[in-house]
This record gives structure tokens, C-alpha cells and sequence, in this order.
């Protein structure tokens, strides 16, 4: 039976460790929005040795980029959804193993390499409800910050207040199952019988 | 034209077409599976939420493509490209877009969906109509990623077509959650790459997802394939179910006796498709208006 919880960030270990593929996540705290140019300036600075300008231990990082308007000198979410999160595949072990990321909430869900730094690290990555921005910025209460603009709006690190952000689907568990890998191996066992049938 | 534009882009984005709209509400009904069925109400709710809100119904505007067909008496008054190009870069200052356009190897952002080529403008001409149709698609491009191009050998085409129909099924497979089913796909068959490629964006993005292909052998195509797709259980957002695609449309053109150009053309659920035609009295009919 699917269990629903209730999380808080920043996110301890204790917090996930027992969440199952399809269970149903509900955030509250800070959420950052992190994608493509902001993982690649990441790796750049760790590279180079250089502080982040964030703390991402316990975060949760939402593949993501709002449209936001600028009024009377505040940023405010027009809406927010998530992004493809496969293009953040190849950082998935720096972020959960030397950052400290413990969730990831995205769509279109996430390869081997993650399956196995979710499992190594204890984290969780969370399906987000495809193109259904309008849902979700509901739950955005405030932008608290946005760093580095200077690689466009949506590529932009925007650090997000919400208040039971969500639905958000476990997708994939500190236990190394992933929905998406069971889906996909048994729709492709089911490609040569379906082509018989044709 | 200007005011036009603005509507037909303000439209497409603040919603989904309604026919998009009437097939998510027949899957709701159908899907057996309870994840499942939960994502395709909340798909549903978002989308009538942002035309009730007027809100981007997607925060990731896409890439716009502009369809023109030019009949009737239409005197063009500026450049399809130039008029377009202005209603989006509006919109983006209103924020009903959000800026997302970049140059392609720099990723420089200029801020404002303005940009080299932007939108890209399809032109064909229709002598016979009494009017102009404008037809703008924003297509998402986490779809784009899931898209597939390959120049087939007579061979691999095989008997009735089999080589076609698994390359797209392989590619429904691979694409898993990726183009955020349930999706519409655009199939392109015949002519050069570049010939198969054009056809499969159109076909997702001007025809309306509920039409019936006047050809009666891509009918076919289409509905076999539509079938075919659903029954590989990706589902919504690729967590599994019955749900997997909305539609299938196919467009087909001879091609050289030495290949078989296909291209797999994945839409999102998003259909954010906006268009006006324009009668030779000068008067404007709106398109794919939500009810």
C-alpha cells in the first residue's frame, strides 16, 4: 500500500530511507532549481576548488526553470514545472555523494548511474507532475534568492519557499528500484509480440 | 496582423487546443491505473486552471513554429517572421513566455525570445482557398529529445511497413517518460530526411489530435499505431498505464527508390497550438478555440 508523507527540508538520511516507489511526497522548506548551465558551473567551481554558493546538504533540487516577472523589485513564480531530468544524469553521484542532495524532483525520470548513487547515498528521486506548472507554483510561497542570472532566467539557481509542494511521486528509492526501469523493460519485452499482431 | 499574432500566440500558450483537451478527459476515464489516473487529473486540472488563470499552462514555452497557408486575397502587410517575432517578444515581457530561447552553442540567453531565425516560418500556398491560415505550435522540447530520424533500406522497411512500425515503437520505448505522455506523435514517411522530418513536426502540430486522415492507408497507419503504442504500458509520465499516447499522425510522400526517409516526432500532452484564418473580406476567425 502507498504510503504519503510529509517532508521538511533540509533532509536527513532518516527522512527517505524508507520511502518505496510510489509513494506520494508532499515538501515543505527551500527547493532549489538546478539544471543543465547551473550543474555544469557546479562541477566547474568543485573542479577549481571554488565554495558554492549554496549548501546542498539535505537539499532538495528541483530540475526545473520558472517564468517569474519582477515587481516592484521582488522576483515572483509565475509558474514553475519540472524539467527533463536525464540531461542531469551525469552529475548525479558529485550532487548526492559530495553535496549531500537527498532528493530530486524532476520528470521523464533518471538512468543507471543515479539508480545506483540514490541507492549508494541513501536519496530519492521524485516524479513531478509533467507540464502542470500552474499546479505547482501554487505551492511556491516566495523566491528567497536566485544566484547566478547571469546564465539566463531558466538556467538560473532560484531558491524557492514552499509550503506542500507536490504531489510529487517516488519514483526512484534509496532501495535502487526505479518505476521507469520496470516500465520500460517490460514494454520492450512486449515490442515483437505487439509487431506479430500488426 | 500585429494584434492577430498576439492573440493566436496568447491562446496557444494559456491552454491546451481543445480536441488535446477532450482526449485527455476520454484517458482519464479509461486508465485503469490509479498513479496513473492521479497525473492525467492533475494534467487535466492544470490546463483549466491556467486558461481560467491566464497563466502559460506549461512554464517552458517551447520552440514556436509558425504553419502559414496562403490563399484568398492575402495582401501580406510585414514579414510573417518579423510579426510573429514581435507578439512573442511582447508576450515574454508580459510573462506569458518564459525567455527561452538561446544562441545555440554559446547558450547566451538575450532575455526576450528573440533570436536568429525565431520563429521558424513554414510557408505553402493554397490558390484554390478564399483564405490565409496562421497556425503557431509551441512544441516542448523535452519531447524534442526523445526524437528519432533514420534513412531506412528498402529491407528494413520490410512487409507492409514492418521496419516503420517497430522503429517507432523502439522509439516510444527509449523515449520512456521523457516527452511527458501521454503524447501526440507526428510520423513522417517518403521523401528526403529533411522532407520526412518537416512532415512530422507538421503533422503533430497543425492537425487537430481527434481528425481522421483523408488517406485512407495512413488512417490505418494511424490507428494501428495508436493502438500499438498503448498497449506498450509506458503510461503517464512514464510510470506505467494505458495511457501512453493521445494520437498518432502520420503524413506520407513518395520517396527514391533506394530509401525510406522516417521521422518520429514526439509531442508532449501540451498542445499549445493557437491560429487564425483570415477570410478575403478581411474579417478573422480564431481557431482551436477553447469552449
Amino acid at each position: 500500500m502507498p504510503k504519503e508523507a510529509r517532508l521538511t527540508t533540509p533532509l536527513r538520511r532518516e527522512d527517505v530511507a524508507d520511502l518505496l516507489v510510489g509513494d506520494v511526497v508532499h515538501l515543505n522548506g527551500t527547493i532549489f532549481t538546478v539544471r543543465d548551465m547551473a550543474h555544469i558551473r557546479i562541477m566547474e567551481y568543485l573542479r577549481d576548488g571554488k565554495r558554492l554558493v549554496e549548501d546542498f546538504d539535505g537539499a532538495a533540487v528541483f530540475h526545473a526553470g520558472p517564468a517569474v516577472r519582477k515587481m516592484e523589485g521582488e522576483w515572483k513564480v509565475t509558474v514553475v514545472g519540472p524539467t527533463t531530468s536525464m540531461r542531469m544524469e551525469p552529475y548525479s553521484e558529485t550532487l548526492l555523494g559530495k553535496l549531500g542532495v537527498r532528493a530530486m524532483i524532476g520528470k521523464g525520470g533518471m538512468g543507471e548511474g543515479t539508480r545506483e548513487a540514490l541507492r549508494k547515498h541513501c536519496g530519492v528521486y521524485l516524479l513531478s507532475p509533467p507540464g502542470c506548472a500552474v499546479v505547482q507554483s501554487e505551492a511556491v510561497s516566495q523566491v528567497l534568492r536566485v544566484n547566478w542570472l547571469d546564465l539566463g532566467v531558466p538556467e538560473a539557481i532560484w531558491v524557492l519557499e514552499v509550503k506542500d509542494f507536490g504531489p510529487l511521486i517516488v519514483a526512484m528509492d534509496p532501495r535502487g528500484d526505479s518505476l521507469f526501469k520496470e516500465v520500460r523493460e517490460i514494454a520492450r519485452s512486449r515490442i515483437s509480440g505487439i509487431l506479430k499482431e500488426m | 496582423m500585429l494584434e492577430t499574432a498576439l492573440e493566436v500566440v496568447k491562446m496557444s500558450c494559456t491552454g491546451i487546443a481543445p480536441d488535446a483537451m477532450e482526449l485527455l478527459k476520454i484517458a482519464y476515464v479509461c486508465e485503469r491505473n490509479d498513479a496513473a489516473k492521479k497525473l492525467l487529473e492533475t494534467m487535466i486540472r492544470n490546463a483549466e486552471l491556467a486558461a481560467a488563470m491566464d497563466k502559460p499552462v506549461c512554464q517552458s514555452p517551447g520552440y514556436p513554429v509558425v504553419y502559414a497557408t496562403l490563399g484568398g486575397d492575402i495582401k501580406l502587410e510585414a514579414d510573417i517572421q518579423k510579426v510573429f517575432g514581435k507578439a512573442i517578444r511582447e508576450l515574454t515581457k508580459k510573462g506569458y513566455l518564459r525567455p527561452s530561447l538561446v544562441h545555440p552553442i554559446t547558450r547566451k540567453n538575450p532575455g526576450d525570445n528573440s533570436g536568429v531565425g525565431v520563429p521558424d516560418v513554414e510557408v505553402e500556398l493554397a490558390l484554390d482557398a478564399d483564405h490565409a491560415d496562421f497556425i503557431i505550435s509551441f512544441k516542448g522540447c523535452g519531447a524534442e529529445l526523445a526524437n528519432v530520424q533514420r534513412v531506412l533500406t528498402p529491407l528494413q522497411v520490410g512487409e507492409g511497413g514492418i521496419g516503420i512500425k517497430k522503429l517507432v515503437l523502439e522509439s516510444v520505448v527509449d523515449a520512456g517518460g521523457i516527452p511527458c505522455p501521454p503524447v501526440a506523435i507526428g510520423i513522417g514517411i517518403g521523401g528526403q530526411m529533411h522532407y520526412a522530418s518537416k512532415l512530422s513536426r507538421k503533422a503533430v502540430s497543425v492537425r487537430e489530435w481527434t481528425d481522421n486522415n483523408p488517406n485512407e492507408e495512413v488512417a490505418t497507419l494511424e490507428r494501428d499505431m495508436l493502438a500499438a503504442v498503448n498497449s506498450l504500458g509506458i503510461g503517464p509520465a512514464g510510470i506505467g498505464g494505458d495511457t501512453t499516447a493521445l494520437a498518432v499522425k502520420a503524413e506520407m510522400v513518395s520517396t527514391h527508390t533506394a530509401i525510406c526517409p522516417v521521422a518520429v516526432n514526439f509531442h508532449c500532452w501540451t498542445a499549445r497550438r493557437g491560429g487564425a484564418r483570415i477570410h478575403s473580406d478581411g474579417s478573422v476567425e480564431y481557431l482551436f478555440q477553447r469552449r
